[in-house]
């Protein structure tokens, strides 16, 4: 007798909601190139990406403040396989905090040679200065993808 | 915290299959949760109650309890799930026992290596608005955190090769049919996620982890051999959006074993524990949990690692199971990590046995970059009773 295996591909899509900060959040990238952060009124932190509270005082955030363009690498990884929904690889991503914000945002890093890790890598480290960029006004939808990091000459 | 009667671990049972199975979820649930309960000197009849945790995208099952229910005694039995980790079914269950509402519990955990890939199920983790556009996976949150790290420590990626090399030893020992790279450890292999290389972390296997607990009237009326004692207990949580946190750091470990020390009366932890079984995913794990957990701050790795503190016949050998870094089934890697202590604490962990082995310490993490911490002390000397 031949033990079985059965194999099974399942494709469910969700359609999720964003709320209203996130929304707002991805408005402003997608219409004006700018990263929008929500400051916490009890401890001023400035969280990016915004949230509509802060999970560390409980309180509703109560103002938009904007953030960046320029901020410094605070992790980073290079990931060379390919993930599903994503662009080709290799990547670089990780996370920025950017000037103003209190909180770091994840996104990718372009602009690198990705071909020698270890010297892709020597260019990212931890602390490195970055500028925000932006995908032309009309290739951008809305979406983490529209914006990048560049490290700064 | 007041426990109303002190929990021991009274039996388990491990199953771990590097390739194919043959076996269905259930068979080899029901197979584990047998072996457990006879390895306690008991039957079924004395199981009060069960927390099981599993994972339900690498099972490809919805609420994977359901399917557990059966194979491991939940029909008409009370049974609960903790999703979050097994770690934290260990903690609920001691918890019930300790409650002195439960003389018995049954944890379980366990998870399956059918699914196509790990990476994909993983992502489901993420928030759909500002992180599923990223290739974060686990490993990719490792390899953040080890990025962050590398801040501020100069020679991570010698002390990343040092606890990899002592760990693949222990592995070589304690599991030779199975652990990975036993025949010794290649370097410089292509990174998976710089700066974590292939040949630093364990290809996912099947495992299934089930433990037996017992409080003190029910382990003393019955005369049950060997019970291992739990000394204290801690948990905590980081914040879940990586960027909120400083990767090269584990406040909530610290927090964690605050909790379990102060709780087990622990002030020296290098020096009153025989053995501890630590978080190590990837080496720098193992590194961040010797800050965290008080053994070893960062700028005594390299003096700890290179004068053998931590090796098999250090001052506190740490993992002498050979760790996640040797086999690494992947979701129940955490109650492995206590289980593994118990076994030491019982005198049953074979080839990797320490000789006397009576107070250890396990740590388990799991989330994305070491979201959950959590912290246990045994002894296999009862401390005072619980009043």
């Amino acid at each position: 007798m031949e033990l079985m295996t059965r194999k099974e591909v399942w494709n469910i899509t969700y359609n999720h909601a964003l709320g209203k900060t996130a929304s707002e959040f991805f408005t402003q990238i997608k219409e004006s190139a700018r990263i929008l952060g929500r400051r916490c009124p009890s401890d001023g932190r400035v969280l990016v990406p915004p949230r509509a509270f802060s999970d560390e005082s409980l309180e509703a955030t109560d103002e938009w403040v904007e953030v960046g363009p320029g901020g410094r690498i605070e992790a980073f990884t290079i990931t060379y396989e390919p993930f599903q929904n994503l662009p080709e690889p290799p990547y670089a991503f990780g996370y920025v905090l950017l000037d103003g914000a209190s909180t770091a945002i994840g996104g990718y890093f372009k602009g690198i040679d990705l071909s020698d890790p270890a010297r892709a890598a020597e260019k990212l480290v931890v602390g490195t200065r970055v500028k925000t960029c932006f995908a032309e006004e009309k290739d951008r939808i809305g979406d983490v993808l529209d914006f990048w990091f560049e490290v700064q000459d | 915290m007041a426990y109303r009667t002190r929990p021991a671990v009274v039996g388990g049972a491990t199953t771990l299959i590097p390739n194919s199975t043959g076996k269905s979820l259930e068979e080899l649930l029901y197979d584990v949760a047998q072996k457990a309960v006879a390895s306690a000197g008991i039957t079924y009849d004395d199981i009060d109650g069960i927390v099981v945790a599993a994972n339900d995208q690498y099972d490809g099952r919805a609420i994977s309890v359901m399917a557990a229910s059966g194979p491991v005694g939940g029909v008409d039995r009370d049974i609960l799930c903790t999703p979050s980790a097994g770690e934290h079914a260990f903690v609920t269950g001691a918890l019930r026992v300790a409650s002195k509402l439960f003389d018995t519990q049954l944890v379980l955990a366990w998870s399956p290596a059918e699914v196509s890939s790990f990476s994909e199920a993983q992502r489901l983790a993420a928030d759909p608005y500002y992180h599923r556009r990223l290739p974060l996976d686990e490993l990719s949150s490792h390899a953040l955190q080890a990025s962050a790290l590398g801040a501020s420590v100069e020679n991570l990626a010698d002390l990343s090769h040092s606890v990899l090399t002592k760990n693949r030893a222990n592995g070589a020992v304690a599991y030779p049919d199975i652990a990975a790279y036993s025949s010794g450890v290649p370097r410089g292999d292509h990174p998976v996620r710089w700066p974590i290389f292939s040949d630093m972390i364990a290809p996912p296997i099947t495992g299934l982890v089930a433990m037996v607990l017992a409080g003190e009237d029910f382990v003393a009326d019955r005369g049950l051999a060997r019970p291992v004692w739990i000394e204290g207990m801690g948990w905590a949580t980081e914040p879940s959006f990586l960027g909120d946190r400083n990767l090269g750091g584990l406040p909530s470990l610290e927090a964690a074993a605050a909790q379990a020390f102060a709780e087990a009366g622990v002030s020296d932890p290098v020096g009153e524990f025989d053995v501890a079984e630590l978080a190590d995913a990837t080496p720098h794990q193992e590194l961040l949990s010797y800050e965290g957990l008080s053994l070893c701050r960062r700028d005594g790795w390299e003096a700890a690692l290179g004068d053998g503190t931590f090796h098999a016949d250090g001052r506190l050998p740490v993992n002498l199971s050979g760790g996640a870094l040797s086999v690494n089934p992947i979701f129940c890697t955490g109650l492995m990590r206590i289980s593994e202590v118990a076994r030491q604490l019982r005198g049953e962990a074979g080839a990797a046995q320490k000789e006397g082995a009576a107070r250890g310490v396990a740590h388990a993490a799991s989330g994305i970059a070491m979201q959950y911490n959590t912290v246990i002390v045994m002894n296999n000397q009862q401390p005072g009773t619980v009043q």
